[in-house]
């Protein structure tokens, strides 16, 4: 070891002995930062855990001589180019478009399509050129709110491993070959439309919830005989079977959290990944925003989800559980307490009997289970009971959605919460309809299947059989934006529109239409699903008028909307005033009142205990993946996950008593047996887990999605096992053990320690009911500097933690407005992550059964900012308008403002990231955001080249600023309305509102900071006089 | 050079490094003076010798009648080649030059115009606030309706724009973020 890494190690030793021993056990970021662990307590003390001057390779001294070496070879490179510059060109239009003012932002309305939520976006254009995605705050369902995949999927438009041209595919016998050359399109068609003669055709899509795409589907489908299979890694069959067996309807219901008093979710993770995650978290934010009245969320959790991490009471269970917690509520409700219509019908009480002492099984607090009961009845018409999602797919899943469609039932639930008649139409996905394809390829009736927006030879097991099926048909033919895992079982690649290239729309809820408009031409050779099926049968004569008539799919959409959409929501508008009107809004017409419907009875006579031994497997999608799609996209695998904080990697999840027992730290590899197969995973060590479960995340281990996603982490869809032609995600039995060895996972939480200070303030309740500002502690603070003068507009922005629900979409925007690079997953491992803002989470409370609290953290923009005082050069200052202002071209890279800072936001570039962007990756770059060189600090700007837009427009438009004409990227994603923006000088604006409330205050308070970010406390709702050990820390004292 | 640097000892590549960071800093600083450094006079030759002394001065066409979006956007544009043919479809035909410009146009194609005042990547300079708070084209650009051939007048530099925002009467902005973000 050299002698200057001895120094160092004796410095930080001495820093060591120096630092306050004292923690505020209440909250706690991870398990090593709760053990104190002296390995974790030397990496919190070091701000940046790794530098080039120390990293010896060589002899000793090298790493500094070369670093020397780098700056002098540098400096001499300036010294030359001070005189010489280099030759811009500027090319001006042929013809100046009409809509195009250089520099000046255009917004389309569209739609995204996630495989079960539609989402209403505002496209963001430059140049005609997409740069950013947010949320259409018109839009009836997510209201402005959007979701880190929404946002993400911009990338991979400009994904340089997109496929630009028609491919073939030269497979030989055994379908092994992997030789790819380029087709052209004529060879393409004229070879479909022979086979296609030939009959036993099959399409085979993701769920179409595009009207106009089930039209060209439905017509094509007609034509040629073909068969139309819907199918979805999370296909949401299981909601719809049970629906079909307790109504005698199977599409999905629509559910409103907005209108709940109490909520019950088993398993069913609707802030996060269920279903529509975005629209459900704005409801839910919506009914919490009456803190008075807020409704109560009680999750029932076996995975860590984070519907179980937002929960005023979250109660771990496992898989086998989930029907007894429904039934078991159901006999207190009904039998216990004799509520409800169905009190005393005996089949019911037969039905209920098995159930009577769940509590105890469950090993819960009789009195909680009680309590649950009491509110449900007080609030019958008013709660909600959900389930649903992969951790529910065990054997028993539509048992499971018998009994909580029973539940609502019985509470008068359905035809309030739950509108039955308002759900997704589109979503249609089902594992039996493809497992009936899969038997048909073995026959041999189908002979050609057109595969599109779905990938299933990556995420089915291969004990479902698609792969080898797919390899009995004469020709497959797969549409497109990559030559991935399926499209390589293809002998034809049919290049796709990006969503962004293409026309569509979306049928968002029963009678709501959303457009979806293209952005940008078409980048590459490339032909809409829409297009080359309306292609196919102009050229073999075959089929409706509409499909062999026009000329572009534009057309055939127009003429869908004109003839089947304009008639049943245009309001007697003529069609081009109705159409226009479209393309403004996004969207058209309105969902209609539902009304309660019959259950049958017979059904619950099916629903019976499950009884179970051993660990049991949970599956679950991610926020940042869901189910793998965008595997290619490096935001979202740089984007750590809200609960567990780790990425660029899948894991199994254990409970701390399983790790105790089996002798597991973090990252060690183990060996799980699932279904006679064995897959080695890391683990990581999760609180709040149930002892008996292992929780895996799927959307991992692609083989073809490209350089960013091959190979990260285990395709654990192949931990699937198929029972009766349906996957088992839950609930499988499975074997652990320890290989002890180790493997590194990428985990940046434990570099944003904060050392036991009032971080979070969290009241109960009741607490708050008595006083708003519970379970804060005020300091006082004095300064002995003048204060800043704030004449005109002085920014501020005020994050409200009773809506935060940790759900990353504030990141994701942030990263795509400010031109944030992904540093990969080693660089994250030496805590050279990025992000400008993170959500921190820390743990409270038994770490057993721990909650969780969230905290969006970004720089705080300090009035007495301790960044500001310590920069020799002055490239950090204070504006006149409140915002801490970075100047890049100024900062010479001393860290010593990043060193100084309380809250750790600070981020230093230690390469040239955007010099590594590959083209065209490089266009989604916003070029109101200067590009970062290396060796420069760079933090939150609080988007002031957004706010400097908007103090233009006004200025140019002569009048004053209005509050919420414009807001940060952070604000406009949030799908929860937790951040909100604006000018804390102006007494009317919301935000100054909000920091006059009494819930709020600043964090780290005591240095007198006087941060403009400001904090609303949490409250929860969870029957408690106080928070459990509260609160530890005005007692301390010493500091005020 | 590299090789020396190398080879050589820690003290040995410091006295360089000291020698180098001294000529480069005094150096550009004497050119900056003279607004050298700066590009102050630069002058490249156009693909097309646009003249503004002929259009501007002599036949007194507006600047924002061919940089129209001055008025509304950050950048002052480059005119499409279609503003061009709005008057050379019957002006001046026979001239080689505006053959050149109508073969672009007609095939659809653009003409290369070399970039002369140029701001680094950092800095972010608006058009259209200047203009709304009524600043001349000319106190930046020089008197450009005099300019056969179009140069940098100024030097364009930080000192000269924070000059001119730091008159009281200007009521300009002088937060770092006024221009850098």
């Amino acid at each position: 070891m050299s002698e200057m890494n001895q120094h160092d190690h004796d410095h930080e030793n001495h820093d060591h002995s120096a630092a306050p021993k004292e923690r505020d056990s209440r909250y706690w970021l991870s398990l090593d930062q709760w053990a104190q662990d002296p390995e974790f307590q030397k990496m919190a003390e070091q701000e940046f855990q790794s530098s080039p001057l120390r990293e010896s390779d060589g002899e000793d001294g090298w790493a500094r001589r070369e670093f020397l070496k780098l700056m002098g070879a540098s400096l001499a490179m300036a010294s030359a180019g001070c005189i010489r510059r280099p030759v811009q060109k500027i090319i001006p239009y042929n013809k100046q478009p009409e809509e195009v003012t250089f520099a000046v932002s255009n917004f389309y309305t569209s739609t995204y399509f996630d495989g079960s939520e539609a989402l209403g976006l505002l496209v963001r254009t430059r140049e005609g050129r997409p740069l950013k995605i947010e949320g259409n705050p018109k839009h009836p369902m997510n209201l402005g709110g959007t979701s880190v995949r929404a946002q993400a999927h911009i990338l991979s438009l400009y994904d340089p491993e997109r496929i630009k041209t028609p491919i073939r595919n030269l497979l030989n016998k055994t379908k092994t070959n992997r030789d790819t050359i380029t087709a052209k399109w004529e060879e393409i068609d004229d070879a479909v439309v022979k086979q296609l003669a030939k009959g036993g055709v099959a399409i085979l899509t993701g769920s179409v919830n595009s009207p106009t795409g089930r039209a060209v589907i439905g017509d094509f489908a007609q034509a040629f005989g073909a068969r139309h299979v819907q199918w979805e890694p999370l296909a949401h069959e299981e909601i719809r079977e049970g629906q079909k067996l307790s109504y005698g309807d199977d599409s999905l219901p629509f559910y409103r959290f907005d209108k709940a008093k109490v909520i019950v979710s088993v398993d069913a993770d609707f802030l996060g990944t269920w279903l529509m995650p975005t629209t459900f978290s704005r409801q839910f934010s919506k009914a919490r925003k009456d803190i008075a009245n807020m409704p109560k969320l009680v999750a029932f959790d076996s995975a860590y989800s984070l519907t179980g991490a937002n929960a005023d009471i979250r109660v771990r269970i496992k898989p086998s559980q989930q029907i007894a917690v429904v039934m078991g509520l159901a006999h207190e409700i009904i039998v216990k307490k004799g509520q409800t219509r169905f009190a005393g019908n005996a089949s019911v009480k037969s039905a209920l009997d098995p159930f009577a002492n769940v509590a105890s099984q469950l090993a819960l607090e009789p009195a909680l289970f009680t309590k649950l009961a009491d509110d449900l009845i007080q609030n019958r018409g008013k709660s909600l009971i959900v389930a649903g999602g992969l951790p529910t797919l065990t054997a028993q899943s539509q048992d499971l959605q018998v009994a909580v469609n029973f539940l609502n039932s019985a509470l008068d639930n359905d035809g309030a919460t739950v509108e039955g008649k308002n759900g997704l139409p589109g979503v249609g996905a089902s594992y039996s309809a493809l497992a009936s394809l899969v038997n048909d390829l073995n026959k041999g009736t189908i002979k050609t299947v057109i595969i599109h927006g779905c990938n299933p030879v990556y995420a089915l097991p291969e004990e479902f059989g698609f792969a080898e099926a797919l390899k009995k048909a004469e020709m497959v033919l797969y549409t497109g934006d990559r030559n991935d895992e399926t499209g390589r079982q293809a002998h034809f690649v049919i290049p796709d529109h990006h969503s962004l290239e293409s026309w569509g729309d979306a049928e968002i809820g029963r009678g709501v239409y959303s457009i979806h408009q293209p952005t940008i031409r078409p980048m590459y050779d490339t032909r809409s699903l829409g297009l080359t099926l309306m292609t196919w049968a102009y050229m073999a004569k075959r089929g409706s008028k509409r499909l062999t008539t026009y000329e572009t799919y534009y057309d055939f959409l127009r003429s869908v909307w004109k003839e089947e959409i304009h008639p049943k929501v245009g309001k007697g508008q003529a069609f081009e005033d109705f159409w226009e009107n479209v393309l403004q809004e996004g969207f058209a017409g309105s969902l209609a009142d539902s009304s309660a419907r019959n259950f049958k009875l017979e059904a619950l006579s099916g629903v019976k205990p499950v009884s179970s031994q051993g660990y049991e497997l949970v599956l679950y999608p991610t926020i940042a993946l869901g189910d793998g799609r965008l595997a290619n996209v490096p935001w979202l695998q740089e984007l750590p996950d809200p609960v567990t904080k780790i990425c660029w990697d899948n894991y199994v999840c254990l409970s701390l008593a399983t790790a105790e027992k089996m002798h597991v730290r973090e990252g060690h590899l183990m060996e799980i047996s699932v279904n006679g197969k064995k897959h080695k995973l890391p683990a990581h060590i999760q609180p709040g887990l149930h002892d008996d479960v292992l929780a895996v995340p799927v959307g991992y281990g692609r083989t073809a999605a490209g350089k960013v996603g091959n190979g990260i982490g285990l395709n654990t869809y192949q931990m699937v096992s198929i029972q009766k032609g349906l996957p088992i995600f839950a609930g499988a039995k499975a074997e652990i053990s320890n290989t002890k060895m180790k493997y590194q996972l990428a985990n940046p939480q434990g570099h944003h320690s904060m050392e036991g200070r009032q971080i979070v303030v969290e009241a109960t309740l009741k607490e708050y009911l008595k006083d708003p500002g519970a379970g804060m502690h005020k300091h006082h603070v004095f300064s002995i500097w003048p204060a800043h003068a704030y004449n005109g507009h002085k920014w501020g922005m005020a994050i409200d933690l009773n809506s935060c629900t940790g759900c990353n979409a504030c990141a994701v925007a942030c990263q795509s407005e400010n031109n944030i690079p992904v540093v990969g997953k080693k660089y994250v491992i030496q805590g050279r992550e990025m992000h400008w803002l993170r959500v921190d989470r820390y743990y409270v409370g038994d770490p057993a059964n721990a909650q969780t609290v969230f905290q969006p953290m970004m720089c705080q923009h300090c009035a007495t900012a301790p960044c500001e005082t310590v920069c020799p050069v002055a490239a950090t200052v204070h504006s006149s308008e409140g915002l801490n202002d970075m100047v890049y071209n100024r900062c010479v890279g001393t860290r010593y403002c990043s060193n100084n800072c309380p809250y750790k936001v600070r981020r230093f570039n230690w390469f040239n990231y955007a010099k590594l962007i590959e083209k065209p990756m490089h266009l989604a770059l916003n070029p109101d955001v200067t590009v970062r060189v290396r060796g420069v600090m760079e933090k939150c700007t609080m988007c002031v080249h957004r706010i400097k837009a908007g103090k233009s427009k006004a200025k140019l438009e002569n009048r004053e600023l209005q509050d919420g004409e414009f807001t940060t990227a952070c604000a406009q994603a949030c799908p929860t309305d937790a951040i909100t923006f604006g000018d804390i000088n102006n007494p009317e604006s919301r935000v100054a509102k909000l920091f006059a409330e009494k819930r709020q205050y600043a964090v780290l308070e005591e240095f007198h900071t006087a941060p403009n970010v400001r904090y609303l406390s949490k409250i929860r709702n969870d029957d408690q006089e106080t928070r459990p050990g509260s609160h530890g820390h005005d007692s301390k004292g010493g500091h005020s | 050079m590299h090789q020396r640097f190398s080879a050589g000892s820690l003290s040995f590549a410091l006295s360089v490094l000291a020698v180098a960071a001294a000529f480069a800093l005094t150096g550009c600083d004497q050119l900056h003076k003279l607004g050298i450094g700066y590009n102050r006079g630069y002058q490249p030759d156009q693909p097309i010798p646009f003249d503004h002394s002929v259009h501007v001065g002599q036949n007194k066409i507006q600047c924002q009648y061919c940089h129209n979006q001055v008025e509304r956007s950050a950048h002052s544009n480059i005119p499409a080649l279609s503003t061009c043919m709005n008057c050379h479809l019957t002006v001046k035909t026979d001239s080689p030059h505006i053959q050149k410009l109508r073969d672009a146009y007609d095939k659809g194609k653009s003409i290369e115009w070399v970039n002369v005042h140029m701001l680094p990547d950092f800095v972010h300079f608006n058009h259209s606030a200047h203009i709304q708070r009524g600043v001349n084209c000319q106190t930046c650009h020089g008197p450009i309706e005099t300019m056969q051939k179009v140069y940098q007048y100024e030097t364009l530099s930080m000192g000269w724009c924070v000059n001119c925002h730091r008159q009281p009467e200007n009521r300009a902005p002088l937060n770092c973020s006024t221009c850098h973000n």
